[in-house]
């Protein structure tokens, strides 16, 4: 049981990196529009990320620091400020967009609108960052985001085509009422949410809080083995219901409770149920994500005390960063800006940002001053160069094709 | 005018600050340009085609927001949703269709015959979201399992609906 609690880590990060509300919204959404046409961009994604989380992990746990910290030191501090602008930016759109996640999950059983319910949702990330402790909160908002596996039971038990999906996942086509560049535009969106940069700096950082040393190396290993992919599991899951349920009607995903409604056909009440309490904790873990991620690398960048694993007294101006990043999205919030939009836009700018968090990682994996024998090999650097071509050009052509396509219209 | 005569430093800077803006505004207005490959309700519009191509981009929101309904109240006649989730579904949609309905308006109609076809999708949308509207007050009352058999009038919008889209597609 320890063993299988120990990589509720990954499971988290994974299930807050690729089913939050923007990944909800995106896989349900790409799915009505191209059907499975971009699974293979949902695998590229999850490749990429295991890739480049097992590094950061591995540089956490033989350096016992954290990647934000290193980025610093090896980078100097203006390419560290840049990237903490671009991070801190993006995670603050981020946790704007999960507090809205939140209060629309709630918002689904509670018959009330969901933006009298933010500063419920942001009260209660507060709460749990202050006074739980990091492994019981990454216990229960990962094992309660396993909820989710919903989607996959509501798939099967739909009796979906099989070999429909997966001709159109292995024959990716342009629909004839979409263009080229929509159809670019959404393989980015998916490509830049399943490597959102505040997964590596939340999964290096929690290493650093769970004390990983050089032994822990098979733990980093499984969990970016088992929770990522798991991540990707769900998110084609959620692509192919849409595909089966709304692409033959020519329903459109543009909501967060739209994307629930497969899962009531098929499975449900019980069903429904059990996803909204998944889709709770999702949008909650992403929301704890992003909070901390903030302090993360706000406090990493200057040299302060971080971390969960002291008193908040003694880690005092890292607590006062999450506060103000919460306070601050939840009066954006409150604006009533749509979290879905917010959530679309910060995917395609870390899209745009994505080389900033990436490259410093890759430099640090085979520097022997921090690593010594524990280097990137040469399989693994070739993978990881490959993906840093496609994280460059991804940021290249980004914001021309939010501008052409008026963001996915 | 410059290039014939001695330059200076600051003259090849100028040049060099004439250059990059020229390739900005190049990039810029190349963009400018490439949005009017992807259809999209809103912006300005001169021709009738054009118009005609908005007006169709929103009758296809509209269907895929009325067919959502739909899909609801089928979805809550098996009593498979709960009543708060049912009129939240619907209410988006609500809200999607009355969206579509003011960008639609906003759409300056460029000559007579689009004046005809903006009255016709008109009627379309504003009777489609009167339909959703008594669907939603009534899942608000707690009525779902009978939310199916009231959505007759709503299934006859979407299929007019349908209609202008692959009439003027």
């Amino acid at each position: 049981m320890k063993k299988i609690l120990s990589i509720t880590l990954g499971i988290l990060t994974a299930i807050g990196g690729f089913v939050d509300i923007g990944d909800l919204v995106a896989n349900a959404a790409t799915g009505a529009r191209f059907k499975m046409a971009l699974a293979g961009v949902v695998l590229i994604g999850v490749l990429g990320i295991i890739v480049y989380a097992e590094m950061s992990g591995r540089v956490a746990a033989i350096t016992g620091r954290p990647v934000f910290d290193l980025v610093r030191e090896r980078l100097g501090p203006n390419a560290g400020g840049a990237n903490l602008i671009a991070s801190f930016i993006i995670n603050l759109l981020t946790l704007c967009a999960e507090l809205g996640g939140v209060a629309l999950a709630l918002s689904m059983i509670a018959s009330v609108n969901y933006i009298l319910l933010i500063p419920v949702a942001a009260f209660l990330v507060w709460i749990v960052i202050w006074k739980m402790p990091f492994e019981r909160m990454e216990e229960m908002f990962g094992l309660l985001g396993l909820m989710l596996i919903t989607f996959l039971v509501a798939l099967f038990h739909l009796h979906p085509p099989w070999h429909e999906l997966l001709h159109s996942a292995s024959h990716p086509a342009i629909p004839k009422n979409e263009t080229p560049f929509t159809f670019a535009y959404y393989a980015i969106a998916l490509f830049g949410a399943a490597m959102t940069p505040y997964e590596v700096f939340f999964f290096s950082s929690g290493a650093v809080e769970e004390k990983w040393t050089v032994d822990d190396l098979n733990l980093n290993r499984a969990n970016v083995y088992i929770g990522f992919p798991l991540g990707g599991l769900l998110s084609l899951s959620i692509m192919a219901l849409t595909t089966v349920v709304f692409a033959p009607r020519m329903i459109s995903v543009d909501t967060l409770p739209q994307v629930a409604l497969p899962v009531a056909l098929s499975v449900g009440k019980v069903g429904l149920g059990l996803l909204i309490i998944g889709i709770f904790a999702a949008t909650f873990g992403a929301a704890l994500e992003t909070a901390m991620s903030s302090g993360y690398c706000v406090a990493q960048y200057f040299g302060w005390q971080w971390g969960k694993f002291v008193k908040p007294r003694e880690a005092a101006r890292f607590h006062v960063v999450m506060l103000a990043a919460i306070v601050a999205t939840t009066l954006f919030a409150l604006t009533g800006v749509d979290p879905v939009k917010v959530t679309e836009y910060s995917i395609v700018l870390s899209a745009a940002a994505l080389p900033l968090t990436y490259f410093p990682i890759l430099l640090i994996s085979n520097d022997r001053h921090y690593m010594g024998d524990h280097v990137n090999g040469r399989v693994l650097n070739f993978l990881a160069s490959i993906y840093m071509v496609i994280i460059a050009v991804v940021a290249v052509v980004t914001i021309p094709l939010m501008i052409i396509t008026k963001a996915g219209a | 005018m410059l290039s014939g005569l001695p330059c200076s430093v600051d003259c090849h800077r100028v040049r060099r600050f004439i250059r990059r803006l020229s390739l900005v505004l190049a990039v810029i207005a190349l963009l400018g340009a490439m949005t009017r490959c992807v259809p999209h309700p809103v912006g300005t519009t001169r021709t009738y085609a054009s118009y005609k191509g908005k007006a169709t981009t929103t009758a296809e929101g509209a269907v895929s927001a009325a067919r959502t309904v739909l899909l609801m109240t089928h979805t809550a006649a098996k009593r498979n949703a709960f009543s708060s989730y049912t009129a939240m579904v619907i209410a988006d949609a609500e809200d999607g269709i009355s969206g579509l309905i003011g960008t639609f308006d906003s759409v300056q109609p460029p000559n007579a015959e689009a004046d005809r076809l903006h009255e016709r999708l008109d009627t379309l949308l504003s009777s489609a979201l009167t339909n959703v509207q008594a669907l939603r007050v009534a899942a608000r009352r707690g009525v779902v399992a009978e939310l199916a058999g009231r959505a007759g009038p709503l299934r006859s919008d979407v299929h007019k609906l349908q209609a202008f889209v692959d009439a003027h597609q």
